[in-house]
């Protein structure tokens, strides 16, 4: 981006196009032109560890899935020579006549989504980095574990290819470290860390593996968990030092450490991986100037805490690393929230320019006629057939019954070639299409659409995977991938003939909300959804909303908490499309996507509610302490009590000399085994204000790990500069409360000193966790599934992390697991985003690969409802007897009904058991009979 | 007693010497000992060191413009100087001691300073 003039909803983006010489539509990613380059250029997506060619793609996933040309590198770019590639590509998608462009975009809305830069490699030499080959970064050795890498995923040292035995990873490289000017905390590398150390033990059983923390920063959902199973299972080494240097020996690697009782360590490693932190991108200060937007101290994006994703211009977003270092699953939903607050903005622009297809009617007439196939065996440039004799396969093709046209195309999957595709079907009057080509995962709905181009059911084309499963595999014998892909045809041909016409129905959606839990989360959600332009019924349970955030009096950055719930409810309050039930449950909710109807029980009184999609925030409590003396004094308090002390003046700190915080109390694996996320920042902030109240009182932080995690680390660091003492304790030596006659006593072991000491408190402060709320109903309401620590479980961490298994049902808040009010307000608007997605599409497309049940042959028995994971069958009562009926809007199509059903009632469309049985047949040489 | 002595200086070596042993990167009948600088060990505390049994030693000091405390390195490598005199009017060889210099935290010369003493004095193999 080169400029942004203009205002939101009107925005002029200045975008400079650098030319990639090569056609991102006609390129088929074959790789010709990468093999015959004579150009090596360092192959910067393996880190460097590796060479490729001037013309490459970084990975097979890569979108678009098209080549480029380094431009850089290319001796017909800078010298008018060569040409090679653009000659052997087959497809012609080599275009040296490409320009670097200049566009010019009318924009509504703009979201800066650039990622994280690179910490500086003075920063890594520091640690030998580039001085001795066996110190890698946690990049390189990532590529290393990866099975598609530069290595295949075997863990060899650089320096001689040799398997180490004995790997360090060094914690908070280029993160937590002033003297780089990165005063933050990366947030992802300790998990990053354990997550590689894993891999490399799976890959090398017998490797010892050492990591180095400062403090262990697992604090994401379900994380610690991962970490315990880490240590247990693959017996990881977790040292709490900080390592100050690395030094070769005799071609190893010797670090010394200092343990926190003071004695000092040295051990030899074969290798080090540092593990790099993320740093702000390296054009963010160019960015900043372009958008006209603000950076924060470290040059990351800034936001405010009730805002997270709004820069300090407006229509102007922010979503991911820029916003501040953060992981995946965080990441992908800042990007749906982010989609969320541009559609608030852009309400009124849905569906302006949407350009809808129109197919011609199916020929019913035509598909109901005895099978004419079609078959289209695929060379796939060279990748089938360099190794498989394509024109073989399809000779053999035109012996199968029932086939009236056998061809080869180039590349089947080519524009120009589905078009002859289409003619051909036209022409011949063919009502079944094998395509022997690639994987149905990537390519089937593409010849779906061209099937449906010409009247036939989508249902009626069936691939046989004669490259991934065929030619890729058996590379180094044709003539035995010949015949293979001979079978797999045959195969297909005899279940192309059974094919059936599949219904393809649609489902009109509710336009309204149902939003559960009226919290921070619950409201945000609620006023996304509505802000869009569509109806939100927000129950809450208590009397008025606000939930826990009605207990906060400010945010670690100095905002107002209190202003920012006044601002929330009176936005709530004041929405048309808003409706607000305080007092209130849910009791029953039933239907499915699009078409949900809910029975809401105020007191005695209840009522229904039709809607569309329904959001779950129902939020979490504080936990309720069990030790530690809670409840036997008043002067045993948790954060949030505090917090509301606080909130009503300082006198009770006029005696306060001394002041002692207790972290991780019912947290990891006090009472319940998650890590509660919050609580040290929470009791950092805490401990800061009251120092700012009574700055002589002496303040004293008992800590397993501190997770100030990400910006909050400036918080913790200027904590210890105002003399707040952090003592870390371990789980088998936890501080005791003492009561006495006068006073309290805490003791505890302090490990510097190495010896018990006592502290006399006129005020203990336990950070208290994050329970979760009485989820048990809901879930059972909803079957959606729980964690073992008792929050709903998401569909994907990382790929849906804000959708449950169900469909038409989202998730966000504390009901999700404990995160900051920043980040619950950015879930909230990613549920809202995919809340959105049916309510304005007004219709839920069914997937035709849906069960069936034969209601004749059904005896009722119940099986079904009670495996299928997405409530998509249930039993209802027909005549007299019980019989299953599949709810098609929600079923997946996994097909556990239909495997386990005693009576084979259940058939999963495209997949019946006899055509199932035919292919079967087909491969053993037997035609099966029909049936 | 082991059979060679090494005396190094505490800004050279920056890992401890038992783990380079535990290794096997310095041979076994080595006692290397760390000291607070080179440049306070006298004449008499090296040949002391042969008395006790030592068959040979060595001194690793700074590298001799970088010391740490400014001329202790010069000052061990002079008694070491002085050191070889004596062996040679006893009679002995005087490569039986000598004066190693290594950069700040480098542990390779220190090791490598063992490794040419033990062999010089035939005591142990070289390790792997």
């Amino acid at each position: 981006m080169e400029g942004l003039e203009g205002k939101p909803g009107q925005f002029t983006a200045k975008v400079f196009q650098e030319p990639r010489y090569i056609n991102e539509d006609l390129c088929t990613a074959c790789g010709m032109c990468t093999m015959y380059c004579p150009r090596p250029v360092v192959d910067t997506y393996n880190e460097r560890l590796e060479i490729t060619r001037a013309p490459h793609i970084d990975y097979a996933q890569a979108i678009p899935s098209s080549y480029y040309i380094d431009a850089k590198a290319c001796l017909r770019v800078n010298f008018e020579t060569c040409n090679l590639c653009a000659q052997t590509c087959t497809a012609g998608a080599i275009d040296f006549s490409q320009k670097p462009k200049r566009l010019e975009l009318e924009v509504g809305a703009v979201v800066l989504t650039p990622g994280f830069g690179r910490v500086d490699a003075a920063v890594l030499e520091k640690y030998g980095y580039g001085k001795y080959p066996d110190v890698v970064t946690a990049f390189e050795f990532e590529r290393l574990t990866c099975a598609s890498g530069p290595t295949e995923g075997h863990i060899v040292r650089p320096s001689d290819n040799k398997t180490p035995k004995k790997i360090a990873f060094l914690q908070c490289i280029g993160s937590r470290d002033e003297t780089c000017g990165n005063g933050y905390c990366s947030s992802v590398c300790c998990m990053y860390a354990i997550k590689e150390a894993s891999v490399a033990k799976e890959h090398e059983p017998d490797l010892d593996v050492s990591i180095f923390f400062m403090d262990v920063r697992t604090m994401g959902k379900g994380f610690d968990e991962a970490r315990r199973r880490a240590q247990e299972k693959y017996g990881i080494n977790v040292i709490r030092a900080r390592v100050p240097r690395v030094d070769q020996v005799d071609g190893r690697l010797a670090l010394t450490w200092t343990s926190d009782d003071g004695n000092h360590h040295s051990g030899i490693f074969d290798m080090v991986v540092l593990s790099v932190g993320l740093e702000s991108p390296e054009d963010a200060q160019i960015l900043s100037e372009i958008a006209d937007i603000e950076l924060n101290h470290y040059n990351f994006c800034s936001t405010r805490v009730d805002a997270p994703l709004s820069t300090s211009r407006d229509g102007v977003f922010v979503a991911g690393a820029f916003q501040g270092p953060k992981d995946i699953p965080e990441s992908v939903t800042q990007a749906s929230g982010v989609a969320a607050i541009a559609s608030e903005l852009l309400a009124e622009a849905r569906n302006s320019k949407t350009v809808s297809i129109t197919y011609p009617e199916e020929n019913k007439a035509l598909e109901e006629q005895e099978p004419r196939i079609g078959i289209f065996v695929c060379h796939c440039g060279v990748n089938i057939a360099g190794v498989v004799d394509v024109k073989a396969v399809r000779d053999y093709a035109a012996s199968l019954p029932g086939v009236v046209l056998y061809e080869d195309p180039l590349y089947s999957c080519s524009q120009d070639a589905l078009k002859s595709i289409a003619e051909k079907i036209k022409k011949n009057n063919l009502n079944r299409v094998v395509i022997a080509a690639c994987s149905p995962r990537t390519h089937e709905p593409l010849f779906q659409e061209t099937l449906r181009s010409v009247g036939l059911n989508p249902a009626l084309v069936e691939m046989a995977n004669i490259r991934d499963q065929c030619a890729w595999v058996h590379a180094q014998e044709p003539d035995a991938a010949t015949e293979k892909a001979k079978d797999l045809v045959r195969m297909a041909a005899a279940k192309a003939r059974l094919l059936t016409p599949l219904e393809q129905p649609t489902v009109d959606v509710t336009p309204g909300a149902l939003v559960l839990g009226g919290g921070a989360a619950g409201m945000s959600a609620a006023l996304s959804i509505a802000e869009q332009g569509y109806n939100v019924v927000l129950v809450e349970k208590s009397s008025q909303l606000g939930g826990n955030l009605r207990r906060l009096t400010w945010t670690l950055d100095g905002e107002n908490a209190k202003a920012v719930l006044k601002e929330l409810i009176s936005r709530v309050d004041a929405h048309p499309g808003i409706e607000v039930i305080t007092d209130s449950t849910v009791e029953s909710i039933s239907g499915y996507v699009g078409n949900f109807t809910s029975t809401i029980a105020t007191g005695k009184k209840t009522r229904l509610v039709n809607h569309g999609v329904t959001v779950i925030a129902t939020g979490a409590r504080e936990y309720k302490p069990k030790s530690y003396g809670y409840g036997e004094s008043p002067r045993i308090v948790t954060q949030l009590e505090l917090e509301e002390k606080l909130a009503r003046g300082k006198s009770f700190l006029k005696n306060a000399r001394n002041i002692v915080m207790i972290q991780c109390v019912g947290s990891r694996g006090d009472d319940m085994s998650h890590c509660s996320r919050l609580c040290c920042t929470q009791a950092v902030k805490n401990a800061l204000k009251l120092k700012e109240l009574k700055p002589d009182c002496n303040i004293y932080i008992f800590y397993r790990d501190m997770r100030t995690y990400g910006f909050y680390e400036d918080a913790y660091r200027e904590a210890r500069r105002k003399g707040i003492v952090f003592l870390r304790y371990s789980p088998d030596k936890r501080p005791e409360v003492v009561k006495q006659s006068r006073g309290i006593k805490v003791r505890a072991f302090d490990r510097l000193l190495g010896e018990d000491i006592e502290i006399p408190a006129n005020l203990v402060v336990l950070s208290a966790g994050i329970a979760p709320g009485d989820n048990q109903e809901l879930s059972k309401i909803l079957k959606a599934p729980l964690t073992s620590d008792g929050f709903f479980l998401e569909a994907h961490a990382k790929l849906r992390p804000v959708e449950i298994a169900v469909d038409g049902v989202y998730l966000c808040g504390l009901a999700h697991g404990p995160k900051s009010l920043e980040e619950s307000v950015a879930q909230a608007k990613a549920a809202a985003a995919k809340a959105t997605i049916p309510l304005a599409k007004g219709k839920v497309a069914v997937a035709p690969i849906v069960s069936r049940v034969d209601q004749d042959a059904c005896i009722g028995c119940g099986i079904c409802e009670s495996l299928c994971p997405f409530n998509a069958i249930r039993l209802s009562k027909v005549g007299k007897r019980k019989k299953a009926q599949t709810i098609t809007a929600s079923c997946k199509g996994c097909g556990i009904c239909a495997s386990h059903c005693p009576t084979l009632a259940i058939s999963m469309g495209g997949f019946t058991d006899e055509a199932i049985m035919a292919q079967i047949h087909a491969f053993s040489g037997q035609e099966c009979s029909e049936g | 007693m082991s059979r060679i002595k090494g005396f190094c200086c505490n800004y050279t070596l920056s890992v401890e010497p038992e783990a380079l042993k535990g290794e096997g990167l310095i041979p076994e009948d080595v006692d290397l000992e760390r000291i607070p600088c080179t440049g306070r060990l006298e004449v008499p505390e090296l040949l002391d060191a042969f008395t006790q049994g030592a068959s040979a030693v060595f001194v690793v000091g700074c590298q001799i413009d970088k010391c740490h405390n400014l001329s202790g390195s010069r000052r061990a490598s002079k008694r070491v100087a002085q050191v070889k005199k004596i062996l040679e009017e006893l009679d002995m060889d005087p490569g039986l001691v000598e004066m190693f210099f290594a950069g700040r935290g480098e542990t390779e010369p220190v090791v490598e300073a063992a490794r040419i003493m033990a062999s010089r004095a035939g005591a142990g193999s070289r390790p792997e």
